[in-house]
């Protein structure tokens, strides 16, 4: 595909977008003046496009809907309900007709014709309904009328050139057009055989001002073009210059009737008028003469004297309305960031990412055989370098970064489209649209995203009359918000709904066995039940969260982003589902620690501080950190190093989530940057590994899933305490404020 | 004061200097009874340009002064035949434009 | 060779229209928005001609040629804006902003070539 047309397509979805948001608001302000012109300026460079790139079946359809938009804009028609669901419908058909584009079939199918067609019938429902204002408005502006000149006898004047007068306005050349340039192009029409330069006009030197057009111009043209074509020539400067047109077979008289209305000494201009070749000095006396005769004959008044008969101003000048300054800051703003922006496609940023994260690699191993060397100077080359490569690895990860704004506002027409289905009134409020976030993190949130959502619009808001009688707002409230958080993204997806039945979902979990009934949960454990596979809690699946796709989809799909995702609800109140996530998938800073022969990497953004711990007592697993329990765990026991631990171990206290915990190892290697190449399928399985990467010297680290290794320390914490209960969900997440480890830092 | 004054215009005849150079024209023509213009240097010349050299003739010949093009460039030679003005402002010898009217 | 700004908020039109320009040997200055453009003709940016869209978000073609207008350098610079048959009132406004002409759109290379030949000084 050329790269006109990918530009077009990728064009075409981000209008497409813009436009759809536009109708969303379109049905809450109806009168939002400005959103009608994005909405129409978006459909509208979705056709001039298609036009640009020969594509008559967008270019069709979108001009259709174009004119209905167009009719709003002017008021011709007005917003109903009716009309934005038609619009958009037809905003998604314009965005199946994008797709043929893309898939390079040369037609659509003809199930979209028909549907298309169907659309198009349902708009000129719309379209009739206006038509009789619209006929009404369509000739504000008067055109000029072209003067007939009426034939008063004479000979035809024997030449085949045509004549053109012209007298230029004084403004001509502070409208950036010089006069002259239009001249010379008329030698483009043909060949101009004759032209006389009138400067009568130009005053004395005292009047004269140099940036007015004083010039007028006689000019003899032989061309096979038109009368029209000549008109075109001067269609800039139509308003503000007198220009007369004879054709070749003009007659005398005509040319007689051209010198008597132009303002110039009929004498000077009869001359002018031979010396370009118009008429021969026979011809022109002959003509005024008769002129003459037949003004004494009549009897009737003698023409009004030269150079008074004022150039007939038969254009009526249209009014030129001030337009009142449009202010559309929020599209302002978007379009203005989106000014700064380069199109880039995303296989050479991959590619780029790629080569940082092989650059980063090689310069950790330059700089540890830098160290080994103790060449001073080399030392300090090295750590110059690792110090630039680190702002290329930063700037590189940022080119990558987009905001999660657009993801969010697709949520828009979602709500819309099911509040609708549900007969629910439901908006959607959205906070933090302008979060960061790594591009191939975004590309995968979607799904997940909209389960959450579509789960919080079904069974999250209740009907209209629950809720009134809860004493809440007949309308309901699903709101996104996205926030950065110690090297991670939160992503919160909240209702102010029912919340969640704890005992229902208690109930539900026994039922499956997923838990035993002499199990104590917590409450936060027990609503985060509905992760595990296989649940639902609501007796009649609907149409539209019951696809068979649970909660534990959602939970899959976000941990394989490195992210975990839980639930709080207060019953009656609300649910929030809050996703964490890493901010990038590529690359890390890492804390390099050794067991036995080994090495992991923990990311750095999680570790809080080292400690150094000699005689850890073996049986126990949590020690006293400044007056605080601090559960650990050892990597050698949980990784079954080989090998007896050194004398003195260390500590590295990781946080996640609001807990904390201790990494028991051998040795701290200290600070590490890494590139994440992810686990192989055989892998993927492991507990408490997110990731592998190579080290500068070769050697492979893995790196360590801090968020599953809180979570198992934790939870054995939680094992000793409550030793009634059945581990029988492993996976499971707590990070509620069950467990008695502070959570302040 | 019959003394010959050359004025050279250094700059394009464009409507971006025509209110500089219609002052200087007009100075060169009050201080002097005989101004030669020499438009060699002229790079450019659009309709304010023209339109000040008519003006100039026009004075000259209203102050019973005389005005002559003693050299054009390219560009001013060009247009001056295009607008068939060589009789008014072409003729860089001995007679002035006016004269011949 | 002559410097044309090309200001217009459709990528699809910028890459159409500028490259029909660079093929006629017009160098070729794009701007996404009026505000860009304005940018750029307050750095000094030489340009011979200016064609902009009118209906643009942010700041529309109108204002930019009325801005344009008030720099001395781009004072008498020709100016087209690209328009639809439709558009005549927005045309009177924009010739009154002190716009040269404008381009009909969709135009054929010819068209487009032509009408900048005609204004361009």
């Amino acid at each position: 595909m050329d790269e006109l047309t990918n530009v077009y397509i990728q064009e075409s979805r981000e209008q497409l977008a813009e436009m759809e948001a536009g109708l969303l608001r379109l049905e809450q302000n109806p009168e939002d003046g400005d959103n009608i012109d994005a909405i129409f300026r978006a459909a509208h460079t979705i056709k001039g496009g298609s036009g640009v790139i020969e594509c008559a079946f967008i270019e069709q359809f979108t001009h259709r809907v174009e004119n209905i938009l167009d009719a709003l804009r002017n008021g011709e028609a007005s917003v109903s309900g009716a009309l934005a669901t038609l619009l958009l419908e037809c905003c998604d058909h314009m965005g199946r007709l994008i797709d043929v584009l893309a898939a390079q079939q040369p037609e659509p199918e003809a199930q979209l014709v028909e549907h298309g067609n169907a659309l198009t019938r349902r708009l000129q429902v719309f379209l009739d309904q206006t038509a009789g204002t619209a006929a009404g408005s369509a000739n504000l502006t008067v055109q000029e009328d072209e003067g007939t000149v009426e034939s008063s006898g004479g000979g035809v004047v024997d030449t085949d050139a045509w004549h053109i007068s012209i007298r230029f306005g004084p403004n001509v050349l502070r409208g950036g057009t010089d006069p002259l340039s239009f001249i010379r192009f008329l030698g483009s029409l043909g060949e101009i055989i004759g032209i006389e330069t009138i400067a009568d006009a130009i005053p004395s030197a005292e009047e004269m001002d140099p940036e007015s057009c004083y010039l007028g111009f006689e000019i003899r043209l032989q061309t096979k073009s038109s009368k029209s074509d000549i008109e075109r020539i001067f269609d800039f400067v139509r308003e503000d210059c007198d220009l007369r047109i004879l054709s070749p077979q003009s007659k005398v008289s005509d040319y007689v009737r051209l010198i008597q209305e132009l303002p110039e000494d009929t004498l000077r201009l009869g001359e002018m008028l031979v010396r370009c070749g118009a008429l021969t000095q026979t011809e022109i006396d002959q003509g005024l003469r008769d002129q003459k005769q037949t003004t004494e004959v009549s009897g009737e008044e003698t023409p009004p004297p030269l150079g008074e008969i004022l150039v007939g101003n038969k254009v009526v000048h249209p009014e030129i309305v001030e337009a009142a300054v449009t202010r559309q800051t929020q599209v302002v703003e978007k379009k203005a960031r989106e000014a700064q922006l380069v199109r880039v496609h995303a296989d050479k940023l991959d590619q780029l990412i790629d080569l940082i994260g092989e650059l980063v690699i090689a310069g950790a191993s330059a700089n540890l055989l830098a160290l080994k060397s103790r060449n001073g100077e080399l030392v300090e080359a090295t750590s110059v370098l690792s110090r630039l490569v680190e702002s290329i690895r930063d700037s590189a990860l940022q080119l990558r970064m987009v905001q999660i704004g657009d993801t969010f506002t697709r949520f828009n027409r979602v709500v819309r489209d099911v509040s609708k289905d549900l007969g629910k009134e439901i908006e959607l409020a959205i906070s933090g649209a302008d979060t960061e976030l790594d591009k191939s993190v975004v590309e995968k949130i979607g799904d997940p995203l909209m389960h959450l959502v579509r789960n919080s619009l079904d069974h999250g808001i209740e009907p209209v009359e629950q809720r009134l009688a809860r004493g809440k707002p007949a309308c309901g409230r699903v709101s996104l918000n996205a926030f950065h958080d110690s090297g991670s993204i939160v992503i919160q997806v909240s209702d102010d709904g029912g919340g969640l039945n704890r005992e229902k979902i208690r109930a539900k979990a026994i039922e499956r066995e997923l838990i035993q009934p002499t199990d104590s949960l917590s409450d936060a454990e027990v609503i985060n039940l509905i992760f595990e596979p296989g649940f639902s809690t609501v007796d009649q699946v609907s149409k539209l969260s019951g696809r068979g796709v649970g909660m534990d989809v959602v939970r899959r799909n976000i941990q394989a982003l490195r992210g975990t995702v839980e639930v709080t609800s207060a019953e009656g109140q609300g649910t929030t589902f809050t996703i964490r996530l890493p901010l990038t998938l590529a690359i890390i800073d890492g804390f390099l620690v050794g067991v036995g022969k080994a090495s992991y990497v923990i990311p750095l953004d999680a570790v809080v501080e080292c400690i150094e711990h000699k005689n850890l007592a073996g049986d126990r697993n949590f020690l006293n950190l400044r007056g605080e329990a601090l559960p650990f765990i050892r990597l050698r026991e949980l990784f079954e190093v080989e090998g007896s631990p050194p004398a003195r171990e260390s500590i590295v206290v990781v946080q996640f989530g609001g807990q904390r915990a201790g990494i028991v190892v051998d040795q701290l290697m200290g600070e590490f940057q890494t590139v994440i190449k992810p686990l192989g399928r055989l892998f993927s399985n492991l507990r408490g590994i997110s990731g592998s990467t190579i080290l500068g010297s070769g050697e492979v680290a893995l790196i360590l899933d801090v968020a599953a290794l809180v979570n198992i320390v934790t939870r054995s914490e939680e094992e000793h305490l409550l030793p009634n209960r059945n581990s029988a969900s492993p996976q499971l997440a707590y990070t509620g404020n069950s467990t008695f480890v502070s959570s302040g830092r | 004061m019959t003394t010959t004054q050359t004025l050279c215009l250094a700059k394009d005849m464009t409507i971006y200097n025509a209110l500089d150079q219609k002052q200087e024209l007009l100075d060169a023509l009050s201080s002097s009874d005989d101004v030669e213009l020499d438009l060699s240097q002229v790079g450019e010349i659009d309709t304010a340009g023209l339109q000040l050299l008519i003006l100039m003739k026009k004075e000259a010949q209203r102050a019973g002064k005389r005005v002559v093009i003693v050299a054009h460039s390219q560009p001013v030679r060009s247009l001056i035949d295009f607008c068939n003005l060589a009789a008014d402002l072409g003729d860089p010898l001995v007679i002035p434009a006016s004269e011949a009217n | 060779m002559s410097t044309i700004m090309l200001v217009d908020d459709s990528a699809t039109i910028l890459l159409s229209i500028s490259s029909i320009l660079t093929k006629a040997g017009y160098t070729v200055e794009k701007a996404p928005n009026a505000e860009e453009a304005l940018k750029k003709f307050n750095n000094g940016t030489r340009v011979d001609l200016l064609i902009t869209d009118l209906n643009m978000p942010g700041m529309n073609g109108i204002e930019l040629i009325r801005e344009v207008r008030t720099l001395p350098s781009y004072k008498f610079m020709p100016i087209l804006f690209l328009t639809t048959e439709s558009q005549q009132a927005r045309k009177m406004e924009a010739k009154a902003a002190g716009a040269s002409g404008w381009i009909v759109k969709p135009a054929t290379a010819d068209e487009l070539l032509n009408t900048i030949k005609l204004v361009l000084r």
